[in-house]
């Protein structure tokens, strides 16, 4: 069975479908369609934290760093005022990104628990004020994007990225890839060594494996794919600027995670379209959101042990 | 740089440093005796600021103020405890994290209905306004000099209720075993209580010394918060000893870096927690 439980499999033949059929009926409402856009690669994001996080152990509150990075590098690598090609861009960001995850991972990896967590922290502050502190990054207001990429792949075209839904769909293309990749990437050998590291990383150890060097592996492949959603994020609004580096960035993205039930992958898709979705509806409601939103955060980690993802599996799984 | 203004930037830097620890000082006591890490921490100091400004306002009086706000702080802490941090000791610092974040919106919120939004100033008592001179043209607030005092005092009062009290003695067996203190007929639960309402209340007092000298704004406690972390992380976790040394280290070099730097002045404390982190994963003083 290629998905672990029931619940996983009904929620992505839930899930998928509706959003494959969405923008059919939100055709004339763009803003809808691109304020679903962000909060799917916002979930991309979440969900290569979540497995950093909740799988391989290693908390991290810097992950946005690589967020912003991935918007920074296309504006550093990318011509000003030429149409570059978006597939190949995707693999130059991707790899400069593990590039430079291979070696910050190689210096954080040696700490652990709450140091890690801090020592990721210092290392995300430090790339925030280095890009929020420069002239040439443009400080704290960014910069902009005024050419957007083309997709094609050997002369054919399939997405026009100034069109909100072909963009759209390409996010949710990317977010299933990205679910179908992890999933992969867990039923591997790869991924038994990783969730035997998390289980017990001294036994591991004695039966032979490097820990180190897939915990490594792990925090490249992470960042990697954040950095992607960086990207599609500045190309989606055609900006870049030091508030995706922010720690707070990563902090929301680690709350949702958290509230998503943590280690499930496709709990981060939950965890963001329900923080987005509380924070949206009650920010139209009332000036003091924040009091609402602080409220449900509070019941929630009290009335769900592990996560909505885990409150519906205890709904949705057989007894056994 | 001339001696007298390096004079004038060590006390500064000294200064920062102490009122550094007296807030890092609580939230490493919480973690290291309940294992509890409370990102609601910098929040407490947000309200001690806010609540001083409050009495002040209809008091007239910058001490009974700070009195009043501080048994506050510690009812909350109280009430905080007693009410969700309570709930979350068999869990994961992760769900530590989501809860205390949600904490920190709601106490945000409050702020911005009871307060609002714009900043609020608390003039300094007129008993300790004024400036010692230091030179002919350089003077020194009073004020600051105060704060500073108050800072060495609480630390003082800290080492010797942790190393010589009873209360010490349960709060470090309670670090190093809590099931060995529950055998011994000790409640721990009432134990974290005061620790717990003890480090809210401190980071309230910190609130309170520093709102005449800054202005009280919103968003202040999660700027505050993060330092307080850098600090506790650069002391080692749960250490109280480290903590101060930290705290200092990172006073200091602050202040140092904004005058001799500035273009790395808010990289600084960063670069040297990795580096000290690097050199000792563990931070200066792990126990």
């Amino acid at each position: 069975m290629f998905f672990n439980t029931r619940t996983e499999r009904i929620f992505i033949w839930v899930f998928f479908p509706l959003a494959l059929l969405l923008p059919l009926f939100l055709a004339e409402n763009t803003f809808f369609v691109s304020k679903l856009t962000s909060v799917m690669i916002f979930a991309l994001f979440v969900m290569s934290l979540d497995y950093l996080v909740g799988r391989c152990g290693l908390i991290t509150l810097g992950h946005a760093m690589f967020y912003g990075l991935g918007g920074y590098l296309f504006w550093m690598i990318a011509p000003e005022y030429e149409a570059v090609n978006f597939w190949v861009y995707t693999f130059y960001i991707c790899m400069i990104a593990a590039a430079v995850a291979l070696v910050i991972g190689f210096l954080v990896l040696r700490t652990s628990g709450i140091y890690m967590i801090m020592i990721t922290l210092a290392f995300a502050q430090m790339a925030f004020y280095f890009f929020s502190d420069s002239i040439d990054f443009g400080g704290t207001d960014g910069l902009f994007i005024y050419v957007k990429p083309e997709t094609s792949i050997f002369g054919l075209s399939f997405f026009d990225l100034d069109n909100p839904t072909h963009f759209y769909y390409l996010c949710l293309l990317s977010l299933f890839n990205t679910l179908i990749f992890f999933r992969l990437l867990i039923r591997s050998r790869f991924g038994r060594v990783v969730d035997a590291i998390h289980e017990n990383p001294g036994r591991t150890t004695a039966l032979g494996y490097n820990i180190f060097l897939f915990r490594l592996m792990s925090y490249v492949i992470a960042s990697a794919l954040g950095a992607y959603a960086g990207y599609l994020f500045t190309l989606q609004y055609g900006f870049v600027n030091p508030s995706m580096l922010a720690w707070t960035t990563s902090g929301s993205a680690l709350v949702m995670s958290i509230l998503g039930g943590m280690g499930s992958i496709y709990g981060a898709i939950l965890g963001t379209f329900v923080y987005e979705g509380l924070h949206f509806s009650l920010e139209h409601l009332t000036e003091h959101w924040m009091l609402f939103m602080g409220i449900l955060i509070i019941t929630m980690v009290m009335v769900f042990k592990n996560g909505i993802a885990g409150y519906l599996e205890k709904l949705l799984e057989k007894r056994a | 740089m001339t001696t007298s203004l390096f004079l004038v930037q060590l006390i500064n830097g000294l200064q920062y440093g102490l009122l550094l620890f007296l807030i890092a000082s609580g939230l490493t006591l919480v973690f290291g005796v309940m294992g509890i890490l409370n990102l609601a921490h910098g929040s407490m100091y947000m309200v001690g600021a806010y609540l001083v400004w409050y009495f002040f306002e209809h008091t007239g009086s910058f001490g009974l103020s700070a009195l009043i706000s501080a048994v506050i702080a510690l009812l909350v802490g109280v009430f905080m405890e007693r009410t969700l941090i309570r709930q979350l000791y068999r869990r994961n610092h992760l769900d530590q994290v989501l809860l205390t974040i949600g904490m920190i919106f709601v106490f945000n919120a409050l702020q911005s209905i009871l307060w609002g939004n714009d900043p609020l100033g608390v003039a300094v008592p007129p008993s300790l306004s004024g400036a010692i001179p230091m030179t002919d043209v350089l003077e020194y607030p009073i004020y600051r000099i105060f704060v500073a005092l108050l800072c060495v005092l609480i630390a003082g009062v800290m080492y010797f209720m942790i190393n010589k009290t009873r209360l010490g003695m349960l709060i470090r067996a309670g670090e190093s075993n809590r099931e060995m203190v529950e055998c011994l007929g000790i409640d721990i639960r009432k134990l974290y209580t005061i620790v717990f309402a003890i480090g809210v209340m401190l980071a309230a007092v910190a609130g309170v010394a520093a709102a005449p000298m800054s202005s009280i704004v919103p968003g202040m406690g999660e700027h505050i918060l993060i330092t307080c972390f850098v600090v506790v992380v650069i002391g080692g976790m749960g250490s109280i000893k480290g903590a101060f040394v930290a705290a200092l280290l990172v006073g200091l070099v602050d202040t140092f870096a904004s005058v001799m730097v500035p273009q790395l002045s808010s990289m600084m404390i960063y670069i040297l927690m990795a580096f000290i982190l690097l050199i000792k994963p563990q931070g200066l003083f792990s126990s």
